[in-house]
């Protein structure tokens, strides 16, 4: 009989849906050129050379040049690694939180979820952009605030399905029957609740990186995110945007590999909503 | 000696419109490897019944008075701290719906070494056991099937998969919740043989609530009769399917399908509703629904009469045979 870890089995069955199959090769794509970016970059992407400024694609410079002469092609390459150090940092901490207290608000006693539940409803109120707006007048921009807004922002996306999925797992038959065997809440939590969390988790959590990537573009396109000479999708598309009239490169630099990561991970985390549940497993839609 | 000894247990819940009196005066004993069926209508009490030995009450529920004893200690009295030790220990519990009764995204080899997680053994050997258990249950191929997910499984083979779960720890009590309620009348035998034969292995008692019966006497020793929240009758198996003595459990019995002989228009049913529990009528509990009435039954409620050591029911009328 086969003895595969979970994890290798949730792997072969992505490989079978041509969607998810695109997805992780994008993914992985976009993850690898972050991993090995300061070998893939022709050029220092914030090395100014005057004399290239607004060159088209050629052999020396594969995407042009900007308006300072830098190279538009590593600076595409450096803006993803940007990208995802928003991304993966801001996931972690937005996750970690919704999950901690989305448990502890579904499993909890009812005042603590009245509290939790106030908590995220007053978080939620605040529209991200002005929020993002109040926060970087405060402390200054910087890639750290844009972590931290972000992170703020989507903790109550995260605690709410989190609480949502609790609380339907708290009244099923075998939550009764695990307690029936005394097991203590944090044991319930960790071996039975979080195990069936987990899996729509995912899929939000694949969704939701390029909303964020989104977001950190869209923060340094109004120059609010990181700061140049910091190359960012969003301040390549800030940068195309003044420039639309010398060269199409720039905006093209910066649309693209945001087009394509939503994309990737879209399709990622469709074919993943069906591949971690074992009972949608291996069933065509 | 007994396992587990309920003595003049009392619970009500809170409600709205007043203390909702679940269970009042509920008193017995079960013996060592002795299974003890209780029966009784929806909304007699089985649960709470259940529920307070396992001390997993709803909040809004209340001792009103009572101690429960398992072996030598008063689980009334008892913290949920020390309730854990006991809880998969000592008793263990098979519930109603094999369909809910296991997490959905862990196979069934994972829950069953994560349900040892008390033992000090590696996860070689609790795997063993675990394919032992489910050897023992009659589940084929165990080696193989406990890579799967519970819903690979029929509702026939996950409540064995529940009772190899709750047997694994060898407890002294194992209470089932009507286990054979959800399975087909072909599987209720044989999940009912298969527990028998397991309580003789073990040597444990057990605690068989159902409302089917023809289980009942099957499979235990002794009989309690529930009825709104109330010990009515109780004996043993032989006593109380022989010599009935009580209206109620007469009238059950007229009423279980597997006694009914003739091919008859409409299925006899005990006329009436089972009163209600806050406002709780004067005298007899079962008075509105009895057919053999009498004045006494109006405004003074039955003691209990010993019929035989063992036999008792709480009515009336047997007041007036013993005399």
């Amino acid at each position: 009989m086969k003895k595969n870890s979970e994890l290798q089995i949730i792997f072969k069955h992505l490989m079978r849906d041509p969607l998810g199959m695109i997805g992780f090769f994008i993914v992985m794509i976009i993850f690898l050129s972050a991993i090995f970016a300061d070998w893939l970059v022709p050029y220092d992407p914030i090395q100014l050379n005057i004399k290239d400024r607004l060159q088209g694609p050629s052999w020396s410079h594969l995407l042009g040049a900007d308006q300072l002469g830098r190279d538009t092609f590593s600076r595409m390459i450096m803006g993803g690694r940007v990208a995802l150090q928003v991304a993966l940092p801001t996931i972690f901490g937005a996750v970690s939180i919704g999950l901690i207290l989305g448990m502890i608000a579904g499993f909890g006693p009812r005042w603590l979820d009245n509290i939790i539940i106030l908590f995220f409803d007053t978080l939620r109120s605040f529209p991200t952009v002005m929020f993002a707006l109040a926060v970087v007048a405060l402390v200054g921009p910087s890639l750290s605030t844009v972590v931290f807004i972000i992170i703020a922002t989507s903790i109550p996306t995260y605690g709410r399905v989190v609480r949502t999925q609790t609380l339907s797992i708290k009244s099923s038959e075998f939550i009764l029957a695990e307690k029936s065997m005394g097991a203590s809440t944090v044991r319930i939590l960790r071996v039975h609740v979080l195990p069936n969390i987990l899996g729509p988790i995912a899929v939000l959590v694949a969704m939701d990186i390029p909303t964020i990537i989104g977001l950190e573009a869209g923060l340094s396109f109004l120059g609010m995110g990181v700061r140049p000479p910091t190359p960012s999708w969003g301040v390549l598309l800030n940068d195309g945007y003044s420039l639309i009239r010398n060269t199409p490169w720039l905006i093209i630099a910066g649309g693209i590999p945001l087009i394509l990561t939503t994309l990737g991970f879209t399709f990622l985390g469709e074919s993943l909503r069906d591949v971690i549940d074992p009972k949608l497993r291996g069933k065509k839609r | 000696m007994s396992v587990l000894s309920v003595k003049d247990l009392s619970i009500s819940y809170q409600t709205d419109s007043g203390p909702l009196q679940a269970l009042r005066g509920v008193s017995f004993d079960i013996d060592d490897n002795n299974i003890v069926g209780i029966v009784g209508e929806s909304g007699c009490g089985k649960s709470t019944l259940i529920g307070s030995i396992i001390k997993l009450l709803d909040n809004n529920a209340i001792v009103e008075k009572g101690e429960i004893f398992f072996q030598d200690k008063n689980i009334i009295s008892l913290s949920d701290d020390d309730m854990k030790d006991i809880l998969g220990v000592d008793i263990s519990v098979i519930f109603q719906d094999p369909m809910q009764a296991h997490n959905p995204v862990l196979t069934i080899g994972q829950q069953m070494i994560d349900i040892q997680y008390r033992d000090k053994k590696s996860k070689k050997q609790k795997q063993n056991h675990a394919i032992e258990m489910l050897q023992l249950v009659g589940m084929p191929d165990p080696e193989s099937r406990i890579y799967q997910y519970p819903h690979e499984f029929s509702g026939g083979m996950r409540q064995r998969i529940a009772i190899a779960m709750a047997l694994m720890v060898k407890p002294a009590l194992l209470i089932a919740d009507e286990p054979t309620t959800a399975l087909d009348a072909t599987l209720e035998v044989q999940i009912i043989q298969k527990l028998k034969e397991l309580q003789k292995n073990i040597h444990c008692s057990i605690l068989f609530v159902s409302h089917h019966l023809g289980v009942i006497a099957e499979l235990c020793d002794e009989v309690i009769v529930m009825y709104a929240g109330e010990i009515v009758e109780s004996g043993s198996v032989r006593d109380i399917f022989h010599r009935p003595k009580h209206p109620y459990t007469q009238a059950l019995f007229a009423c279980d399908p597997g006694r009914i002989l003739e091919k008859s228009k409409e299925l006899p049913t005990i006329e009436g509703e089972i009163p209600n529990l806050i406002n709780l009528p004067k005298g007899c509990i079962f008075k509105d629904r009895c057919s053999q009435r009498i004045d006494r039954c109006d405004d003074e409620i039955p003691s209990t009469h010993q019929i035989k050591n063992t036999h008792m029911a709480k009515c009336h009328l047997l007041a007036r045979e013993q005399k």
